[in-house]
């Protein structure tokens, strides 16, 4: 529905100012900041001012852009169509600002902002000082306020006899010897206190009735409500106030209020109350700094915890089910893993995935590996790490705990799986990061005043699901260490901020100058560059360790036990770990002295020696699999091993032996008869094996979860600029025009054309939105090399690549490098 | 900075050189167990068990959590101090007590436990008639066995049922020329004041006096049971040294004797032997109307004699051990049905106290031959661990050991009795195998004890409660494959404090690159893990005469 019909409007260009007219005399920073409070709107860009009017004002899209609107914001709306649409149809007529601050009974300037929001998202247009909601509003919110339809639109629906009754009773002419009845009645029931007077007629007895609808509902249920009644035979209240039209009977059930007597019997207000500002959030209070240090512990274990189960999958990932998901075995050994339960683990399997950390190897052996990313991520400093988290769990649609339930069609969830998308997700967890900073210092928000402050803040997406989200919102915040004990740390106040600005995409890890990442970084634990080495062939770290010397420690001892500490235990099989990736015993005894506090133990240190003694003794090869050795000894003593039978082994000198067993195999079974033999390259010389970490090439994953993309600064500029052009193109068309009839007339193409041609002569950008053949929109930046036979072919700056678009398909072509005409 | 990490697996790290470590490890002990105590940093760790044995001794949660909190170097994951909460929360929901009409009942806080627990399979039966809503009768048999369950459950009850308190005998300590150190005071004292329970000491720390303590604190007719004959004669002779007991008070009930008198001591061996399926012996824990109940050496304590604990609740119990590890993994049952740990030192702080002897650990690694690393690899798997670590190298490096400890007491103790009667050979000293007789075997004790026999060779009969107080250096040529409570307990034999305060050694010989050598690291693990690190020589370097 649009609120005006383009051609015929335009005809009537001069006189009365019409929406879509309104919005081609907004500036460009206006429409700028429609298309940013409304990015739908601008995928793609529509042809012109009149499209954009059009889509303005379709269902879904005004549905969307009423969900944003806080409780004030939908009270203003409502006030607005319920006093400035008396003839309930055609576009409302609009109502005064000052009559719209008296009946929702708030100063004049408390209106500055709702106003601006509904003005900015165009719900409401202004006209010569009338503030005209646009007409597709009265679809959807169909009782502003509370309020019935107007009395106009209730008689029109009356049939003729009734109407003449009525007229009688209201002693009014009746017939269409004077004008239309139900004119002539609405007239009169809308006169100034002629409500008053009939009230007195109707009677005290009658009150009670009216008071019940007086707040809403405007309806209610009455056996036989289109009754013959008059004045003169009524005998219930009922009957009197149907008579004197101060009720209407809608069908056979129902009466109305009229709008105007429910305004009357409010005395003129719309809201009891009018709740202009949002609850306040507050909670018992708690020491603040053991507050944040709970935090900061929930960040560094959130961390820790993540990098131990990605290093775990790491060598062996567990498998994609069918549905996409993650199988509850895995999920339940993953939150055994990182010592959490499984609704944490659940979260952080989520938050991994949406930040791309994690990814389906393969669509063939299908397991859930790291990424690339994963050891991007693990480059960098732990501040970093978990902002690249939590911005990944902010704007993702994902709800892990949504995992827990079953689908609607009784079928269990799955963690990574189907059906855990909740659209409204990314909004609900900025709006609960804002309740929860609007708190007063150290108060730890009761969930339920959270919740009041949502319901305020987005009234039109109550329900049970929101509040799960909303509660959810909550403990996941704790889990990942956004708040301590409930209050939002300090560190965490300006994240939304942060993962919400438009460089955040591009940089997953934070912007440069994040302060985030600063204060957090001073409350995680310094790293470490020592550790306590002792007698039981342990080394503690007693803290988080620098990750180089980390990884060192990983590969020469096994991690025993994880926490604010790490400790390591050395065995053979972990010392000869170090030595197969190539450490030399002296090193790693080298290492192991700088680093501990305390001196080297001596087991330790024969340990080191003893296995690199034993390292390498027995030298495997591939090409003919065959075993060496210096000592003569130990060959014979293998092939006299009657537990090598198998092997198919066979002396072929003192030294050397070979074998029919692949090359695998025979080092599997060596090392497990004791013998501990390395691998052997063509030229002799000890193969250094690197267990080899897995990764996944698959993409970053949420993009195709998530909605469109909410578009840049520079891309919604753009779109504005070709939205002027286009509307310019097509107001030019439909003037009349010099050139003779033989002329094509120019059409949007045809200007579309014109400025790629320009642009690729010129060697200009241009910006382009585009319709793909599947009807996917997207809009890109290219610079046109060529025009012809219907395709633009041009290098695509976002992808880097040389691009064909077919002219069709291209929505709206902008200039770059230069203004636009205005 | 502070001293204490929490770390997610709920194992607390104690740096033991940080100033405020003691007034932490004061904070913490009651509701974590000590696990390992090497140089550095002690590791204890918070378990069901433990939390709950601290509700026991009237902790709560919110001192756990203060101690958490103020220890703890980084901050404790939430998670984690909601998790110590709720288990503390378990405990006590469930009481067991003396019912004044119907007797022995268990009752409950919280009505929703008891219609879990009395719904649950293993439980149903152990239970009698419901008197009360809250209140369920319980068969008096059943009473260790019904808390064992309940601790499984996981709903752990509080028995406030009470001992019976025996028959009165009177006991008391003669500390005529000693008297009691002040932790084996604490020791009986904290048992006293639990009524029962496990104390863990080192070997040579004295729990013998233990145990007279709480006998005369108890003052009742007293049941002990030890490991072998040897160890009842010692008892014996410690009790009548110690306290006022006369010798027709004290009962032998063994192999060869079955005397039952006011205090009776027991072999398991005895009490778990079997005719026909029956356990004949059963009737002495019947016989009288025992105060007490003593468990010497509890970690031995065999599957048979656990059951029949399960009947005893109604007595005093005392476990006594110097390691409360149990191969089979057990030490739940013993915590469950002797009694919570009472009291617990590192043995190194005794020693430092001077109560035990320092002891100067050395493994030695002797190379098999060409021809025996050839046989050992052909070796059939079951045979494979006795012929590596009975290799004839050992023998020689044994002589050397020996030669160079010229004034000193030597114990070599072994396993496996060809060995032993080939070392002794070659030592020309005396084997106490378990062939020899408990006459001879105790006169080669008191031989070496008075210093005419200088060298002692001993299968793994002499492992445990043999006082040799003198015995300066063990060597160990063979163990019982990867246990460590073995090598924990031949590691005491040469603990006692020395007279002139002598450092002891304790030798183990191993087989390199053989089975033995995995044992081994296996068994010494415990003791790294109580502070005695092993340094490790090479054999030829102690042939060729260097220094160790």
């Amino acid at each position: 529905m649009t609120d005006d019909a383009g051609p015929a409007a335009r005809l009537e260009s001069g006189r009365a100012l019409t929406y879509t007219s309104w919005l081609r005399s907004l500036s460009n920073p206006e429409l700028t900041a429609l298309f940013a409070a409304r990015p739908d709107l601008m995928a793609p860009v529509p042809a012109g001012i009149a499209a954009l009017a059009a889509r303005a004002t379709s269902k879904p899209t005004v549905l969307r852009a009423l969900d944003q609107l806080d409780r004030f914001g939908l009270q203003v709306l409502e006030g607005l169509l319920a006093l400035g649409d008396p003839r309930f149809s055609g576009t409302p007529e609009g109502t005064r600002r000052e009559e719209l601050a008296v009946a929702l009974g708030v100063p004049c300037d408390a209106l500055d902002a709702p106003l601006g929001q509904l003005r900015t998202t165009a719900l409401v247009w202004d006209d010569a000082g009338l503030l005209r909601p646009i007409a597709i509003l009265r679809d959807i919110l169909v009782e502003p306020a509370a309020l019935g339809p107007p009395v106009t639109a209730l008689i029109g629906a009356l049939p003729l006899d009734r109407l003449n009754r009525l007229a009688a009773d209201l002693g009014l002419p009746t017939g269409y010897a004077d004008g239309a009845p139900a004119e002539r009645i609405g007239a009169d029931l809308t006169r100034p206190g002629r409500i008053e007077e009939l009230l007195a007629v109707a009677g005290d007895a009658a009150r009670p009735v009216l008071d019940r609808m007086a707040w809403g509902p405007a309806h209610g249920s009455v056996s036989n409500a289109q009754r013959e009644t008059s004045l003169a035979t009524a005998v219930s209240p009922i009957d009197r106030l149907l008579a004197l039209g101060l009720i209407i009977g809608t069908d056979d059930h129902t009466v109305a209020l009229p709008r105007e007597v429910a305004l009357h019997l409010r005395d003129g207000r719309l809201f009891s109350p009018t709740e202009a500002e949002p609850p306040p959030v507050s909670g018992p209070i708690v020491d603040a700094a053991l507050a944040t240090r709970a935090a900061a512990g929930q960040v560094f274990t959130v961390l820790r915890s993540l990098e131990e189960l990605l290093d775990a999958w790491t060598a062996d990932p567990p498998g994609v089910l069918r549905n996409g998901g993650l199988g509850v075995r895995d999920l339940k050994r993953a939150a055994h893993l990182m010592d959490t339960d499984e609704a944490g683990a659940a979260l952080l399997m989520e938050t991994a995935r949406a930040g791309g950390l994690i990814a389906p190897g393969s669509e063939v052996d299908g397991e859930w590996l790291p990424t690339v990313e994963y050891d991007v991520w693990r480059a960098c400093d732990p501040a970093r790490r978990w902002l690249w988290l939590v911005g990944a769990w902010l704007r993702s649609p994902r709800a892990a705990g949504l995992g827990r339930g079953k689908d609607a069609r009784g079928r269990s969830r799955n963690v990574l799986g189907e059906g855990l998308d909740r659209r409204f997700a990314p909004e609900v967890r900025l709006d609960v990061l804002a309740a929860l900073s609007s708190a007063p210092a150290g108060c730890a928000p009761d969930p339920e005043t959270v919740s009041a402050r949502l319901a305020w803040l987005r009234p039109r997406r109550q329900g049970a699901a929101f509040d799960e989200l909303v509660r959810d919102t909550l403990t996941e915040a704790e889990t990942l260490g956004l708040t301590g004990r409930f209050v939002l740390a300090p560190f965490a106040v300006t994240v939304a901020a942060e993962a919400t600005a438009d460089s955040f995409a591009s940089a997953p890890s934070g912007a440069a100058d994040s302060v985030t990442a600063a204060r957090l970084a001073a409350e995680l634990p310094v790293p470490l560059d020592h550790f306590l080495l002792q007698g039981d062939l342990t080394a503690v770290a007693p803290g988080p360790l620098v990750p180089a010397l980390a990884r060192e420690l990983a590969l020469a001892a096994d991690v025993e036990s994880t926490g604010g500490a790490t400790v390591y235990r050395f065995s053979a099989a972990s010392v000869r770990r170090a030595l197969d990736a190539g450490r030399g015993a002296e090193e790693l005894v080298e290492l192991l002295e700088r680093h501990s506090r305390t001196p080297l133990p001596q087991p330790l240190r024969y340990l080191v020696a003893d296995v690199a003694r034993q390292h390498g003794r027995l030298r495997v090869g591939t090409a003919s699999s065959y075993l060496r050795c210096d000592d003569p000894a130990v060959l014979s003593e293998l092939l006299s091993d009657r537990r090598a039978t198998d092997l198919g082994l066979f002396g072929l000198a003192p030294t050397v032996v070979a074998s029919r067993a692949s090359r695998p195999i025979l080092l599997d079974r060596l090392g497990e008869l004791g013998y501990h033999p390395v691998p052997e390259a063509v030229d002799g010389s000890v193969q250094i094996s690197h267990p080899q970490a897995r990764r996944s090439v698959g993409r970053a994953a949420g993009s195709e979860l998530a909605g469109p993309p909410v578009p840049g600064p520079e891309l919604r500029m753009a779109a504005v600029r070709a939205l002027r052009a286009g509307d310019e193109a097509e107001t030019a068309v439909r003037h009349p025009v010099d050139t003779p009839g033989s002329e094509p007339p120019r059409s949007p193409t045809a200007t579309t054309l014109a400025v790629l041609s320009a642009a690729a002569r010129a060697g200009g950008r241009v910006w382009i939105g585009y319709l793909d053949s599947e009807g996917i929109a997207s809009s890109s930046i290219v610079e046109p090399a060529s025009v012809d036979g219907g395709y633009l072919t041009a290098y695509d700056a976002t992808k880097a690549a040389v691009r064909r678009f077919a002219v069709h398909r291209i929505t709206g072509v902008s200039p770059l490098d230069s203004e636009p005409a205005r | 900075m502070s001293c204490l990490i929490v770390q997610s697996d709920k194992t607390l790290l104690l740096e033991v050189d940080h100033e405020s470590a003691d007034e932490c490890r004061r904070a913490i002990a009651p509701f974590a167990e000590l696990e390992r105590a090497p140089e550095h940093v002690h590791t204890y760790r918070v378990t069901p068990l433990a939390l709950w044995n601290a509700r026991a001794a009237g902790h709560d949660a919110e001192q756990v959590v203060d101690a958490f909190l103020t220890y703890s170097r980084y901050p404790v994951p939430h998670s984690l101090l909601v998790d110590i909460a709720e288990t503390m929360g378990r405990y006590g929901r469930l009481k067991l007590l003396a019912h004044p009409v119907h007797g022995l009942a268990l009752q409950a806080v919280d009505q929703a436990v008891l219609e879990e627990v009395v719904r649950a399979k293993k439980i149903k039966p152990m239970l009698g008639e419901r008197v009360e809503t809250d209140t369920v009768l319980v068969h008096p048999s059943e009473r260790g066995n019904l808390k064992q369950a309940l601790l499984k459950l996981g709903w752990p009850a509080e028995d406030l049922a009470g001992y019976v308190d025996g028959e009165a005998h009177p006991i008391d300590l003669a500390q005529d020329g000693w008297e009691l150190r002040g932790y084996q005071r604490e020791a009986a004292e904290s048992f006293d004041a639990g009524g029962s329970g496990v104390v863990v000491l080192p070997c040579g720390a004295g729990k013998t006096i233990v145990g007279a303590a709480a006998m005369a604190m108890t003052k009742a007719t007293t049941l002990i049971l030890v490991t072998n004959t040897v160890s009842v004669h010692q008892w014996r002779s410690e009790l009548l040294r110690r306290t006022s007991l006369t010798e027709d008070e004290i009962g032998e009930y063994s192999g060869t004797r079955k005397e039952i008198r006011p205090v009776t001591i027991a072999t398991y061996q005895v009490m778990a032997a079997r005719r026909k399926g029956v356990y004949t012996h059963l009737e002495l824990f019947e016989a009288r109307d025992w105060g007490l109940v003593v468990y010497d050496e509890v970690h031995l304590l065999p599957a048979p004699i656990f059951r029949m604990t399960a009947d005893l609740q109604a007595r005093r119990r005392l476990g006594l051990t110097a390691t409360l590890v149990r191969e089979d993994g057990r030490e739940g049952d013993v915590f469950s049905l002797i009694g919570p740990k009472r009291y617990d030192t590192p043995w190194k702080e005794m020693e430092q106290q001077g109560w035990i002897a320092p002891a100067d650990c050395v493994e030695v690694r002797v190379n098999l031959t060409e021809s025996e690393r050839l046989a050992y690899a052909t070796a059939e798997p079951e045979d494979r661990y006795r012929f590596c670590s009975s290799t004839a190298t050992k023998t020689t490096l044994v002589r050397e050991l020996v030669a160079r400890h010229p004034d000193e007491r030597v114990l070599v103790i072994g396993s496996y009795i060809d060995q032993l009667d080939e070392v002794a050979a070659a030592l020309d000293a005396p084997v106490i195998k378990g062939e020899t007789r408990i006459k001879e075997r105790e006169r080669l004790f008191d031989a070496f004890r008075s210093g005419e026999l200088n060298t002692l060779v001993v299968s793994k009969v002499a492992n445990f409660s043999i006082d040799l107080p003198e015995a300066a250096v063990a060597i160990q040529i063979s163990g019982s494959f990867g246990s460590r409570q073995e090598e924990a307990q031949r590691l005491g034999r040469v603990l006692r404090p020395k007279s002139d305060g002598r450092t002891a050694r304790f030798y183990a010989v191993v087989a390199r690159d053989t089975l033995d050598q995995d044992y081994a690291a296996h068994r010494q693990r415990f003791l790294a893990e109580q502070g005695y690190a092993y340094r490790i020589v090479d054999a030829h370097d102690v042939l060729s005469g260097n220094e160790i």
